[in-house]
Order: C-alpha cells, then structure tokens, then sequence
C-alpha cells in the first residue's frame, strides 16, 4: 500500500524534473509574483500626493497656510490656478487629487473673529487616496489654526502652557494595537501573498493530475486499486513545495520586514500544511466534476481569483452580507490569514485557535469523494 | 478557405469548447455578481468600542453619547477597568478601546488639557481608520463646545462664541463617491478588468488550442478578422450589460453619455481582443492562457492607480503596465463615468488603447504566421 504511494511519489518527481512548465509554476512563477506585489508596494508610504490650490486671498496668513499644507510629507502642491472650475477639471484629468481653496478676505475675517472656512474638494473616488489626503489636511489645518489661536491667547493669558492648554481642551493619544500603522505596504503584503499563493496551489494540482489525463497515461499512473494512495503520493511533492513557498512568504513579512510575530511558528506551520493540502483536496474536486483539464482550470480560475476581496483585510468581515461570508468560510485561505493576523497580533495558543484549524482541517473530507470518482473513472 | 467558411470554422471551434464559452460567458456573468459581495453595504459602520470611563462624570459621560453618534463607532461597553476591555479585545468581541482618564472633568476646568487614549485594533486598515475618524470627530466637537462655553464665560455673545472658537475651519467636500462609498470604488475598475482578463483567457485558450493541433485554418487575417468579431461582439454586449444592467443593480454611479462610453469602450475592446490573439499565439497549448493571466490580475490590479497612487508605484512598473489595455481603460472609464470628466479629457488613453490595438494586430499578425511556419503536419 505505501509502496504504491512511494512510486507515485517517485514518478511525479521525474514527471517534474522533465517539465519546464511544472517547474516554472512552482519556483519562477510564484516567486516572480511575490517580488512584482513586493515591488508594487514597495515605497509603501503614500507621500508628495499632488494638490491644486486655488488662493483667493493671496495674504500672509493664505501663504503661511499653504507653506504648512506643502511641509506635510503627504502632499504636494502641483498647481496654483485662479478658479475653482480650472482645479476642478485638473482633478476629472487625473492630474491632482483635490483641491483646497482659501477664500476670499480670509486673513480680514480671521482677524474679525468670523472664522473663514478652508474649503478641500478630495478625489474620494480612489477611497484610500481620499482618505490619507483626509487625515494629512485636517491635521495640517488644526495644527496651523491652533498655531493662530495659540498666539492670539498668549498676549491675552500671559501664560505659553496654559495658553497651549485653552487652545486644545482635550487632548488626544492613539495608540495602534498590534502594529504601527504607518505603512500601507503590511497591510495589503501580508493579505496579498496569501492570496496569490493559493492560486498557485490549485492550479499547479490542476496541471499535475490535468496533464496526466491530457497526455493519457492515468491508466498507467493508477496502475492498481491504491488509487487514495498514489494520489497522496503524486501530490506530497507539491505539498512540501507549498509549505516552502508558504515559510518564505511568512519569513518575509515577518522576519525580513521586521513585523511583530507574538506567536508561534509551529502552529503557523500547522496550519500551512492543512490550508495547502485543503486547497489542493478541493482543486481535485474540481478536477473530477469532468476530468477536463482546461474546463477546471476555468474553475479554478472563479474559485481562487476573487479571494483576496473576501480575505476581511481590506473590507472588514462584520460588514459582509451572508453569501459573501459563505464564500469567504469556503475558501481555505481566509481561515489561514485569520490565522496568521491572530498569531502574529495576539499570540493565541493552539488551543484558543482550534476553529481555525479544524474548519481548515473540514476541507480534507473533500478527498474522500475525489477517491471515489477517481476510481469510478478509472473503472477500478 | 473562404471567407465564411472561415468563419464557420473559428465560431464552431469557438462555442463547442466548454471551457472558453465557461470562461467569456458564465465566467463574467458569475463575476458580475461574485464581486460585489463583500462591499454590499457599502462602508464601514457601526465598529465595536469599548469605552473605559475612569471619570464617571456629566463630562466623560456626554462624550461617550458624542462617539455613539458618528456612524463608525457603536459604544457596546463601559468598562470599569482597562483590564476588561483588553480581554473583551482579545475575544475579538470590541476593535478598540478609548480610555477617558480620572479627573478628566476638573483637568479640563483646571485647563490642565487632560488625555484621552485610543486604542485601536491596527491589523485591519479600515477598522483602524474608522475608529480614529469617530473618535478625532467626537472629541473635536467635545473640545469645541468647552472652547465656546469658556468663550460664553468670558462675555463673548453665542454668535460670536460659534465662530470664534477656532480663528479658521476645514469643510471637506467629497468631490465623486461621496458617501466613500467601496462598492463605488472598487466595483468601476474590477469590472474592466474581469473583462478584460477573460477575453484574454477565451483567446488565449483558443489560439494555445489551434497552435497544438497545428491547424492552418484560412488566411491569416481572416481567421484575426473573424476572432475580432465574434469574440468583439459578446464582449461588447457584456461591456452594455456591466455599464447598464450591473451598475445600476449595485448603485454604482454612471455619469457618462452612452455615446461616451461606446465611443471609449471600442477601443478598448480592439485592443484587448488584439492582445488576446496575439498571446494565444504564443501558447503551445489550451492550458498556458488560464494561469498566466490568472497571475497577472492582482499585480494589475494594484497598478492600475484607483488603489494604490500611482505617484508611489516605480515607473517601470508602470510602464509595463500600461502595455495592457486595462490600466488606460480603467482610468479613462473612471474618469468618464465616476468623474464625470468631458470626452477631451481622456485622450490619453483613448490614444493609448488605439496605438495597442494597432501594435498587438500586428503582432498577433506577425506570431501566427511564424508559428504557422513551424506545423509539422498539414
């Protein structure tokens, strides 16, 4: 019985050796994806977003505002029009993000007490980009308002601390559990290499068990009624490969980049090795719904594709509708980052994460009807 | 072979595979939906917090009521201690934890500026800066009513207190997708992209299929002509149903003339249809097309410029990136469509997907020639 697992182990290993394509798949391939993500992200602060101004009061106050809204790192100020309507079609081109405009008499009215209104007009159609601008120009804004008030109140209270403590009543410190967030590029990474990794896995099983129907030999390959066994067996090389691919990308986002790992290796490691072999049970399943080799890798194409949008990495997960949180609990890999962000964030014990691994563990049973096909398909 | 014979031909090869017609008709239907899932509604609201009040005054207690009232926050506790609210955070039953300090009331009269922390479960970006976003709100408006109370104090009248309390304001205004909407950001640009990379799979299937059976086929530009127009016309008809039937069932905002869109839209459908052919050229087999550009779509996602900036992204990668027609095309259907821009405004990548079009015909022209030179049989 293991002696079949053995052979079939042995005989995908030379079928691997002698295929450029396989080989590509599981080194080239998915290593070239991780360093183009990398690379994407690799700046990974937004900064120097360009702005247009348009300053309608041109006053040292104006300018002194616009000095301290260009010192921010976030933003650039790219142009400086006239009108409102100008900056308005420089944002429809895509040249600047927003634009802020100080209006007229703003330094007069400032002084009068009438508190002129800044006005920002933000792209927030790239949400993310709207967002950073968002908080960059607020800040900014407070600051530079809060510098004016401060001078004002010092010449009436006499008095630089309290001044400072009239002008903001409330103070605010955040502090981000877990991890600092300052950089993007963690973010998206750490949820983005998972996600291309498991394309990887269902569509290299695809090829493997794919091409051997394609070319024929299955009758060979599945030679007696060890079918369960010499299936275990053709998959344990792609298996070990995963799992490798899986440590580096692990590695990477936690050892190189210097992200805090609280928990542990081995239940990674865990967990890993089920989310690779789960993925690898349902690519079969896959597979055996018409034993045609390109019609599942259109399948496997659906089921793996959209993955990272139900990861919760992005979008949080308690504002999913019902079916986008089934078919977020039917893809292995949003259990494994769930996974991944606990153990790195909180350091759960195996025994506090074992819905985790026993819902990852679930996708097994998956094999149990593909061994049942494989063998009526064969007739054995 | 003649003209129609051809056509025949590349129809029949065409609809009789299951896993092309799987690929450019239920895969683009079952993604039309599949997609939207996550955003469904919309924004981030209603964020778990736990609210650790050490003061227990009129003061603490009017600025939990203020954080209750933004729509990202929901107070679900009041704990007596830090120590709670961190095991309900690790429980995952609250995302963060604000701590308004003891004495937070007399610090305030006594202009002492007292702290409030906030705490916030950073693992996810929008849970993160949905929190902050409440929180700073909560505590601005709480700041700005003490600085007007302080004002009334000193004689100033109500009015003048309103305006008086900061000497100038920031007002926001969300130009496009206001309510920052991420079905709106998301779905517009996705949507190119699904059909972009299953017309690619489609032709790529079919071109990898031709070059392993070593078929001839008719002339050449026959064969390209007829694959334009048949694959050409059911995207475009999928391109008219995403635009009008899709975006109008998710309430994605459609700003564009028709006349706009089609005149932007056919282009881009060329250019893609261009580079499907020639891509399947270059495939020896039916199986190359789905993963290669499987492993394309996140990268070109995330260099398509509405997620990351693209001013952060290195200009090589851009460059590469706009060698595909779905980097100009989702930028030029955003703008038209979500941005309300004027036709004029996008040109360059109106330009941009002619010149593709034109460059992948003769490519795609050029590799099925060569290609067809080496068949052994026939």
């Amino acid at each position: 019985m293991f002696k079949a697992l053995e052979e079939a182990f042995v005989s995908e290993l030379g079928s691997i050796k002698n295929s450029t394509y396989k080989l590509v798949l599981i080194t080239l391939l998915p290593l070239m994806s991780f360093g183009l993500i990398i690379a994407i992200f690799y700046e990974g602060v937004v900064r120097d977003m360009p702005i247009a101004v348009v300053d309608g009061d041109k006053s040292k106050l104006s300018r002194q505002l616009l000095f301290n809204i260009e010192s921010s790192p976030t933003i650039k100020i790219a142009q400086s029009v006239d009108s409102l309507q100008e900056a308005i079609e420089l944002v429809q081109r895509g040249e600047v993000y927003g634009v802020v405009t100080i209006p007229e008499h703003f330094l007069r009215d400032t002084l009068l007490h009438k508190q002129p209104h800044v006005t920002a007009m933000l792209n927030t159609q790239y949400i993310l980009i709207g967002k950073i601008l968002t908080a960059a120009l607020s800040a900014t804004l407070m600051h530079s308002a809060g510098e004016v008030d401060y001078v004002e109140t010092l010449m009436r209270v006499q008095n630089p601390q309290k001044s400072l403590n009239v002008v903001s009543p409330i103070g605010m410190q955040v502090t981000p559990f877990f991890n600092t967030y300052q950089n993007y590029f963690l973010f998206l990474v750490s949820a983005l290499l998972p996600a291309i990794w498991q394309i990887f896995i269902v569509i290299t099983t695809l090829v493997a068990v794919g091409s051997l129907f394609k070319s024929k030999n299955e009758r060979l390959f599945f030679k007696d009624k060890y079918v369960g066994m010499r299936l275990i067996g053709m998959m344990l090389p792609y298996t070990a490969v995963f799992m490798l691919l899986g440590v580096l990308y692990l590695f990477y986002i936690y050892g190189t980049l210097g992200w805090n790992f609280e928990g542990s290796f081995a239940v990674m490691l865990f967990g890993l090795f089920l989310t690779t072999v789960a993925y690898q049970a349902v690519a079969l399943l896959l597979f055996v719904t018409g034993f045609d080799y390109a019609r599942s890798l259109s399948l496997g194409a659906v089921y793996t594709a959209p993955a990272f949008a139900f990861l919760g990495v992005t979008f949080p997960i308690f504002n999913m509708n019902g079916f986008a949180l089934f078919w977020r609990d039917i893809l292995p890999v949003s259990h494994l980052v769930a996974l991944q962000i606990s153990q790195a964030n909180y350091g759960a014990d195996i025994f506090l994460e074992r819905d985790k691994l026993l819902t990852l563990f679930a996708f097994w049973i998956v094999f149990v009807p593909v061994v049942f096909a494989f063998k009526k398909r064969l007739k054995v | 072979m003649s003209f129609f014979q051809t056509f025949k031909r590349e129809a029949k090869t065409i609809f009789s595979d299951i896993a092309i017609v799987l690929t450019i008709i239920g895969g683009v239907v079952l993604y039309s939906f599949l997609y939207p899932q996550p955003y469904s509604s919309q924004s981030v609201s209603g964020l778990a917090v736990s609210v650790v009040d050490l003061d227990l005054s009129d003061t603490s207690r009017d600025i939990i009521f203020k954080l209750n009232a933004t729509p990202q926050i929901s107070v679900t506790r009041v704990d007596v201690s830090e120590k709670d609210a961190k095991d309900a955070l690790l429980e995952d039953k609250i995302k963060a934890i604000i701590v308004i300090p003891p004495h937070f009331k007399r610090d305030i009269a006594l202009h002492k500026s007292p702290t409030i922390a906030v705490g916030a479960d950073s693992s996810y970006f929008l849970i993160y800066g949905g929190v902050l976003e409440g929180a700073m709100k909560s505590i601005l408006t709480e700041a700005a009513t003490l600085k007007i109370a302080g004002l009334l104090q000193r004689g100033t009248p109500l009015s003048g207190a309103k305006e008086a309390y900061t000497p100038y304001s920031l007002n926001i205004i969300n130009l496009f997708n206001s309510q920052n909407s991420y079905t709106q950001y998301v779905i517009p640009a996705v949507f190119i992209l699904i059909l972009q990379q299953t017309m690619l799979i489609g032709l790529g299937i079919l071109g990898g299929g031709v070059n392993e059976r070593q078929e001839r086929r008719g002339p050449t530009w026959m064969v390209m002509f007829w694959r334009v127009l048949i694959f050409g016309s059911i995207f475009f008809t999928h391109m008219l149903f995403y635009f009008g039937f899709s975006f109008e069932f998710f309430g994605v905002t459609h700003l564009a003339s028709i006349a706009d869109l089609i005149t932007f839209g056919i282009p881009f459908i060329l250019a893609t249809a261009f580079f499907g052919i020639f891509l399947g050229s270059l495939f020896s087999s039916r199986e190359i097309a789905t993963p290669v550009v499987l492993f394309s779509s996140l990268p070109l996602v995330f260099t398509a410029g509405f997620v990351w900036p693209l001013e952060s992204v290195a200009g090589i990668l851009q460059l590469f990136s706009n060698l595909v027609p779905s980097t100009p095309a989702i930028n030029g259907f955003l703008k038209l469509n979500q941005m309300g821009a004027e036709f004029s405004m996008v040109l360059p990548q109106y330009t941009i997907l002619w010149t593709q079009a034109v460059i992948y015909m003769f490519l795609g022209y050029y590799f099925i020639n060569k290609k067809r030179k080496k068949y052994v049989n026939n």
